[in-house]
Parts: C-alpha cells; structure tokens; sequence
C-alpha cells in the first residue's frame, strides 16, 4: 500500500482480504470479493461506484451492520490493531457509535419519526455511558454545532426540512466522539443548494474533529471537493485506489475513465450525462474473468478468463490487465 | 391499431397471465385454499348426486342424534336426518348465498369507488361519507337490524328467483352493507389511475367520462377487485352464518349457519353430539380460509409489498 | 389541533345522525303506523295509554318530514327509545341499561385478554418473521380468523362443559347457594370464562394478523438500521424504535375494531343464553320486538362512534405526525 507508505503512524483500520457473501434460500451470493485497504486517522476515503458494486456492504461491515444473512467468507477488519467481530452482532455493539458512525442517506427515514430529535441525538450518549442530563447537554451542543438552534431539538423530524434532517443525522454521527464516519450517500436525496451546505458542514466537521470520513457515493463530483482518496469498486472488487489529485488527472482503469467521462462538464459544454454503455453486472450473474470486460472499450483476450490483481501501480493500485506487468504472456495465448 | 401489434399486444398478455398464474399457483397457501374451493364448489354443485336429495323429517333414515357410523359417517341430527346429507346441500345454500352478496358488493363498491375517484370534489366528500359510515357500522348489525323489517314488509312465504324469501333478503342485505372496504380500495387506486396519460388521452380523443372510466379505468382495477373479492366472500360467508345462526335463515334452504341454528337449539352442545355441530362449522372454516389464503395469494403476486388483511 | 378534533367531532356526530336515521326509516317502512303496530306486535301486553303516549311523542298524526323526523330525534336524544313488544311494555332503554354491564364484562375482558395475547404475539411474529414461533401463529391466527366466534363457543362448550365438565356452558348464575358477594362472584367469572375465551379467541386471530404486518413493515424502516448502528441491543430496538411505530396501525384497527366486537359477542351471547345485549338482540329478533331491536342498533352506532373518537384522540397522541 504504497500511497499511504511515507506516513508513519499505524493505519486506524485495516481492511484486509475481506470477503463476504449474503445466503438467500441456500444460494449463496458473493457482494464483496477480497476487499483491502488502509485508513489514517483524519483521512478522508471515497468508495465510489454502481449501485451492487459492494461499496455500501464494504462500508456495513466496517460499521459492524452486516445484516443478519450475510457471512463473513473470508479476511478481516483490524481497527487500532486488533481483529473487529463483525460477523458477531452482540459483540460489535460497544464498538458501534462509539467508533464508527454512520451518517445514513435520506434522514426523513433514517430518523423515527415518533421521537423528538434531541432524544435521537442523546440516544446513543445514554447508551455509552453519560448520564441523562449529559446527554441532553451534548445534544443541544451538537445540534448549535451543525447550525441548528438548540431549542429546535424540541422537533420531530417530520417537522424539519430535508436539509435540516441531514444537518441533525451529522450530529447524531458526532454524538460519542468517534473515530470514524460512515457517509452513506448523505446528499443524494437533497437538492442542490442543501447538497453543497451539508457537504461543507460535513467537510467541516471532519477537519475540526480529526475523524476518518468513508463517504459512499455514485458521484464523482461530490468526491473532488470533499475526499484526499478514491477507491472505485466494481462488482464486489475495488477496481483502482488512489489520490484524488491523480484519479481526476489521470484514470488507469477503463472503468474510472468511463466514470470520469460521465460527469458533466459545462466548462466543456458537454451538458449531457453520458452513461456506460451496457448493464452493471447482478450479484447472481457476474461475467467470468474481469467483471468489466463486456463493456470494457479496450478489453483483451485475457480479461474474459482472469481476474485481475489489485496490484500496486504508480502512487495508487489498480486491477487491470492493462496495467499488470506481471500478466504471464504464455497464459494469454493459452486462453486465446 | 395494425394487426402484428394487435397479436403481439394478445402474445405479451398471455405471457403475462401465465407468469402470474405461476406464481399464484406456486404460493403454498394459494395452493391449498384452490384445493379446499375445488372440493367445495363440487359438492356445491351436484349434492344430489353425491348425497341424495336434502332429508326431511320425513324423509330421514336414521336414528335420533346418532354419533358417526358406516350408514352416517357424520352423523345423524335431533330429528334423525343424515348430517353428512345436510351439510353437502348446505354447501349449495352457503356458497351460493356469499358469492352472490359478494357479486353485489363489487358492483357497488366498485361503482362508489371510481364515482368519487374519479369526479373529487363534492360528489368524493359525500359518497366517502356514505362509505364511512358503512365501513364503521358492521354490516353484520346492519343486517341484524334490517333484514327482519324487510322481511315483515316482503312476507317469509313463496320463493324469489329460486330462493326462499329470507335468503333473497340476506343476499341483497349482506351485498348492499358490505362494499365499503372494497369503494375505499377502488377509490384510492382510481385517484392515482386518472393521473395517467392514457386516461388524458382518451379525454383530449373525445371520450365520456363513463366510457373512461369503464373502458380505460375499470381494467386496471381488475388485481384490486378480485384481490379484495375474495375477502369479501369469506366475509360474507361469516355474516350468512351469523344471520342464519341467529334464526334468519330459512329451514327448507338449510344453509350452514341454518344448520348451526338448528344444532344450538337441539342442544347439541350440551348433549355431546360434536358431529352435529362440528360438520358445519368445519366446512365455514375452511370455505373462509380458503377465500382468505387465496385473497391473500392474488395480494401477494398482484403487488408483493402490500397485505391485504385489515 | 382543534380544527382537526373538530372535523372529527363532525364525522361522529354524522354518523349517529345516520343511524338515527336508517331507524326513523325502517320503523316507518313496516306496514301500518307504528304505534298499530306496536299494538299488533306487543299482542296484549301494551295498554292503550302507552301507545297514545307513544302516538304523541312521536306525532304520528302530524307530516312525516320535519315534524315526525325532529320529534323522533328529540325523543332518542333524551332517551326515548319507545316501548318493548316483549317484555311487557317496558321502555327500551331501561331493558338495554339492564343488560349493558353484563355485555360490558364480557367485551371488555374479552378485548383485554386478546389485546394482550393477540398484539404481544402478533410483534413478536412479525419481530422474528420467518421463524418458528411466527409460522404457527400465523397459521392459527388465519385458522381463527376465518372462524364464527359463536362456533368456537359451542366447541368450547362441548369440551369444556359437556365433556370435561370443568365450567358452566350456560347462564350466568348457577341456580341455588351463591351467598355472600365472593361466592356470587366467582360463580359469575366461572360462567364468564367460555364466552370471554370465545369472543377472545377469535380477536386474538385478527390482532396477531395486524400487529405481526404492522411490525413487519417496521422492521424494515431505516430508522431501524440507524437504531443498530447506534449500539442498541434487541431488546432496546423493539422497545424504543419498533414497539411504538408498530403500534400506530394496531390502535386505529383495535378501537375500530369495536362494532365486530359486539357484533361477534351478539352471537356468542346467544350460544351461552349470556343475559346481555346479544341475548336480549336474539330475543328482539325471535319475538320481531323491533323497538328493542333498533335501540340495539342505536347503542351499537354510539359505542362505535365513540370508540372511533378514542382511536383518533389516541393516534393524534402516539403518532407527532397527525397533529398538524
């Protein structure tokens, strides 16, 4: 892991190897296939990619929210050195909230609607040891924090806007001081101007509080303005891995490339948004070799029978046969 | 309309038709509720043939509250007619009663429902008003409270259209207090329908209200209908019985609940004669439960997230 | 708030005007005026000067719309309901006064037994769906869901009664030695027993239907997933974040639920000759006594009125959402 290899500090979680299926009526379904990476206290991680690209199981597993039909095949999470129980329900939840915290998608759901928000945000205080009174306290502070009057708390959710929804789950997030924060598409359901405010809260809040932040996203434009790195994921594997800076100039993964190509650019006066030609591969039918291959422009003869290695490449990794100077010629030909 | 697109339109439906009936037919309790309709529907059908004709007093054969033997194999009632005999006719009696009350409630439901649905305004706030208090008010009481006055006014003697003047009045009664659940249904579905384009084109080509709303509305609301259609019947099959337990049946058209009635007062339940009461009340069972299994089936392939059972 | 618990109140107050009203008509539709009826049904036991009474409350001799229609109305308000055919020219609300408590306490514990059983059940299938203990609730909730509450009590009845002979299948009093409040008492609760289980039962049916779709339709929320991530237990889930959501379609279904309630307990009451409002309802009907019948009806329409209020109040107090 060559990007993150000149700072010293231990990494705070390491993901290594990790793989994990979801069993539905005795089949068994593989939606993350040997996950790796690092994350620094204070590094901001975008994992970006299709809906069933495994980004969002990838992120569940590290918050300790696998659901109750998906098994751990294989790997570990290791988080401030030691080995994480995620496939433990009950012996994750000291670890939840209070280490790693989600910041969930559309908050009109994500919040329960019979209870008054500052109950919401005090919740997970009370749970983690402060007294009532404590975590009232924290509450109201919180909620100052994110730009909400603290006599607001008083509200149930129904009775704010969507952007303010977002602002209170951001401060739920914060509530036990963890280490990490989960985004999970945190402004895919706002619009625009909201989209922006609350990213910047977010970005913000990261800084001031030093946390890890993984955000989960489909939208590279958001990653640019908020991330230090990108990880794309494609069909359960992670695809490419590295720094903002280097993904934006210089994409190595057709796939990247093809991502970058559809944001719309009005600088360039391509207003359209230009999707990918062909359907994303489903978790129960998944193409042998290269998941990509049969939209890939430049795919090889090699790419429809192996799968290639997340290898480290330049700063970052990839896992393309474009970019693997260790692909055996001989293999080639054989498959050929 | 050329007459390729006209044969793939018919292709793509019987392609559809045969996916549902597939996966309707692959629900475990679909399966089981058709089986139980089946049977009951065929004993409904030719009791004649299966039982003899309905005993009378005079005509019966057996003894007196006879437990269940070779002759009996359920049993014999307090004036020793065969129970097995009346049960099979009153399948006829039962069956024919709820699926007419619920043919009724339909066309009534569905007429209040698409009314209101479709015009809004005053005509939605006073048929819905209507509705509510239908939909409140059990049509069991409704029928408790009218069904006697109407029967003073008609006579109990003579027969209406093949039914004994009772069971007329049950029929209409059961079927005129037991559409609300169905108009609400239909209304809610019918307010998103008219929103559709097709329902805009067919006003801007010209067409009545009436011809939209039967011949582009209607169609849609085919699932809904029968869905609840068959809650419907289970329902009325509980109000008959209840009605005629209760002594509003008539005894020459012994329906189930009739049969009931009778037992009750012969005192079969004091004097241990489970046969008597037992054969009846299994059949309203299970003819509901199927109704209810297979109401719950069509809800289930028809639109899997929602449940139909109140 | 208020505009809403006025609409409310309007609704209710509709919906007891049409009940007054299907009464005004059937009465009015038996052939001959109501009073010679009251004469010809009641045979001998209605003097002359009740039936003159009862010609003047009415104003029968006055048009139909309004006089005969406001009168009718005034004279319900204020509780006159007419006189009883059968029971001797007696005033209908006194017969139905008389017979209240008893139906009272067998609803009343009946729902409260079903209530507990059924809503407890019904979360706790829909809690773990898929599992053991739902798959059989399920089933038998549907089984007694489909079944007359009244056939249950005959079963009941055979079983309990007849053939165990462990409590009373009949009456509510054991003729001869019951001194002294205690004794009276159990000997009523032992005659309760078989109706209230009867009644209960099939109100168990429906509630674990409801309760186990409401909780179903919980567990699948997101605010469900962010109570997970937040560290809670379970226990805490379903108590803090699921219980109460699940509640909200359960309360409207069970308050609603109250005109079946006495509707089923009308037959069952017949099959226990239990002296409350279904006996004296079967009684109405076998001697055609359609005043006592109607003010059955009337009784009927103002519990479920009210029991709509109740369900409304009580959703506006569970659910933050419907204040507005």
């Amino acid at each position: 892991m060559s990007n993150t290899s000149k700072n010293t500090t231990p990494p705070l979680l390491i993901v290594d190897g990790l793989t994990v299926d979801y069993g539905t009526k005795g089949v068994s379904l593989r939606a993350i296939h040997d996950v790796s990476f690092e994350l620094r206290a204070g590094e901001a991680v975008a994992l970006v990619g299709e809906s069933g690209s495994g980004k969002t199981t990838t992120a569940m597993a590290i918050a300790g929210l696998l659901s109750p039909n998906a098994r751990v095949a294989g790997g570990e999470v290791r988080y401030r050195g030691s080995p994480l129980p995620i496939d433990d329900d009950a012996a994750m939840r000291p670890h939840r909230w209070s280490e790693t915290s989600v910041v969930f998608q559309g908050a009109m759901n994500a919040l329960n609607p019979v209870h008054r928000i500052v109950n919401q945000i005090a919740e997970p205080c009370v749970l983690h040891g402060m007294s009532r009174a404590e975590a009232m306290a924290r509450a109201r502070e919180l909620l100052e924090l994110v730009g909400i009057p603290a006599d607001r708390g008083a509200a149930y959710p129904h009775q704010l806007s969507g952007g303010m929804r977002q602002r209170v789950m951001i401060a739920m997030a914060l509530a036990c001081r963890p280490s990490i924060v989960i985004g999970d598409e945190p402004t895919t359901a706002l619009d625009v101007i909201n989209q922006a405010q609350v990213l910047k809260l977010l970005v913000d809040l990261r800084t001031k509080f030093n946390l890890a932040l993984i955000l989960i996203t489909h939208d590279l434009s958001v990653v640019a303005e908020s991330c230090d790195r990108v990880m794309i994921m494609y069909s359960g594997r992670i695809v490419e891995d590295g720094s903002v800076a280097d993904i934006f100039a210089e994409p190595k993964h057709p796939y990247t490339r093809l991502l970058m190509d559809s944001i719309p650019n009005p600088a360039e006066g391509k207003r359209m948004l230009r999707p990918i030609p062909g359907d994303p591969p489903t978790l129960m039918k998944r193409p042998l070799g290269c998941a990509f291959h049969p939209r890939c422009p430049s795919a090889m003869a090699i790419c429809a029978t192996e799968a290639p290695h997340l290898n480290a490449y330049g700063k970052g990794r990839v896992a393309c046969h474009l970019h693997n100077s260790l692909a055996p010629a001989d293999k080639v030909s054989v498959n050929a | 309309m050329s007459e390729g697109t006209v044969q793939s339109l018919s292709r793509i439906r019987a392609r559809a038709i045969k996916g549902f009936l597939r996966q309707l037919l692959g629900h475990g309790g679909a399966q089981l509720g058709l089986v139980c309709l089946v049977f009951f529907v065929a004993v409904a059908a030719m009791p004649n043939i299966l039982v003899g004709p309905l005993q009378t007093a005079i005509t019966a054969t057996g003894d007196f509250l006879a437990p269940p033997s070779g002759q009996h194999l359920l049993g014999t009632d307090d004036v020793g007619r065969d129970v097995l005999n009346l049960v099979a006719h009153g399948a006829r009696i039962s069956l024919t009663i709820a699926l007419l009350a619920t043919v009724i409630s339909l066309i009534v439901g569905t007429i209040v429902g698409i009314t209101a649905g479709y015009f809004g305004g005053w005509v939605d706030v006073w048929l819905m008003r209507l509705t509510d208090f239908f939909f409140v008010v059990p049509s069991f009481v409704l029928a408790l409270v009218i069904t006697p006055v109407v029967l003073e006014v008609m006579g109990r003697g003579g027969e209406i259209l093949g039914f004994r003047p009772s069971l007329f009045v049950i029929i209409v009664v059961i079927g005129l207090t037991s559409w609300a659940f169905i108009a609400r249904v239909i209304r809610s579905q019918t307010l998103s329908l008219k929103e559709r384009t097709f329902v805009d084109r067919a006003r801007i080509a010209g067409s009545s209200d009436t011809s939209i709303m039967v011949r582009h509305i209607l169609p849609n609301l085919v699932p809904q209908i029968a869905a609840n259609g068959a809650l419907v019947v289970a329902n009325a099959i509980y109000i008959e019985t209840s009605l005629s337990f209760l002594g509003l049946g008539d005894p020459l058209q012994p329906s189930w609940g009739t049969l009931l009635s009778l037992a009750q007062r012969a005192g079969a339940a004091s004097v241990g004669a489970w046969w008597y009461l037992g054969a009846p009340g299994i059949c309203v069972l299970m003819v509901s439960l199927a109704f209810v299994l297979i109401g719950n089936a069509l809800d289930d392939t028809f639109n899997p997230r929602r449940r139909v059972i109140p | 708030m208020s505009r809403r618990i006025g609409a409310i109140f309007l609704r209710a107050m509709m919906t007891l005007l049409m009940v007054a009203t299907l009464n005004f008509i059937l009465f009015r539709v038996i052939p001959g005026d109501p009073a010679s009826l009251l004469l010809g049904g009641a045979r001998i036991s209605v003097t002359a000067e009740q039936i003159e009474a009862q010609r003047q409350s009415w104003g029968l001799d006055r048009p139909l719309f309004p006089d005969q229609v406001v009168d009718y109305l005034s004279a319900t308000v204020h509780g006159d309901f007419g006189y009883s055919f059968k029971f001797r020219g007696r005033h209908v609300a006194d017969l139905i006064l008389e017979r209240l408590p008893a139906t009272i306490a067998l609803v009343g514990l009946a729902q409260f037994i079903a209530i507990l059983c059924g809503v407890m059940l019904g979360v706790y299938a829909g809690w773990r769906r898929g599992g053991g203990i739902d798959h059989v609730a399920t089933g038998a909730s549907l089984a007694l869901y489909s079944t007359p509450s009244f056939w249950l009590g005959m079963l009941l009845v055979v079983i309990f009664s007849t053939a165990l002979g462990w409590l009373p299948g009949y009456g509510a009093s054991s003729p001869g030695a019951t001194i002294g409040f205690v004794a009276w008492l159990l000997d009523y609760l032992r005659h309760l027993a078989l109706p209230v289980f009867a009644v209960a039962l099939g109100l168990i049916g429906q509630y674990v239907v409801v309760a186990r779709a409401a909780m179903s339709d919980v567990v699948t929320e997101d605010y469900m997933v962010t109570a997970r991530a937040k560290g809670l237990t379970n226990g805490q889930m379903l108590m803090r974040h699921a219980f109460r959501n699940a509640m909200l379609p359960v309360v409207t279904l069970v308050s609603l639920n109250l005109g079946y309630v006495v509707a089923g307990a009308i037959t069952v009451e017949a099959v226990f000759a239990w002296p409350g409002i279904g006996g004296l309802t079967v009684e109405a009907l076998n001697a055609r006594d359609y005043p006592v019948l109607q003010g059955v009806f009337l009784l009927l329409g103002v519990s479920i009125v009210i029991a709509n209020l109740i369900a409304d109040l009580a959703y506006g107090l569970l659910d933050p959402r419907v204040k507005q």
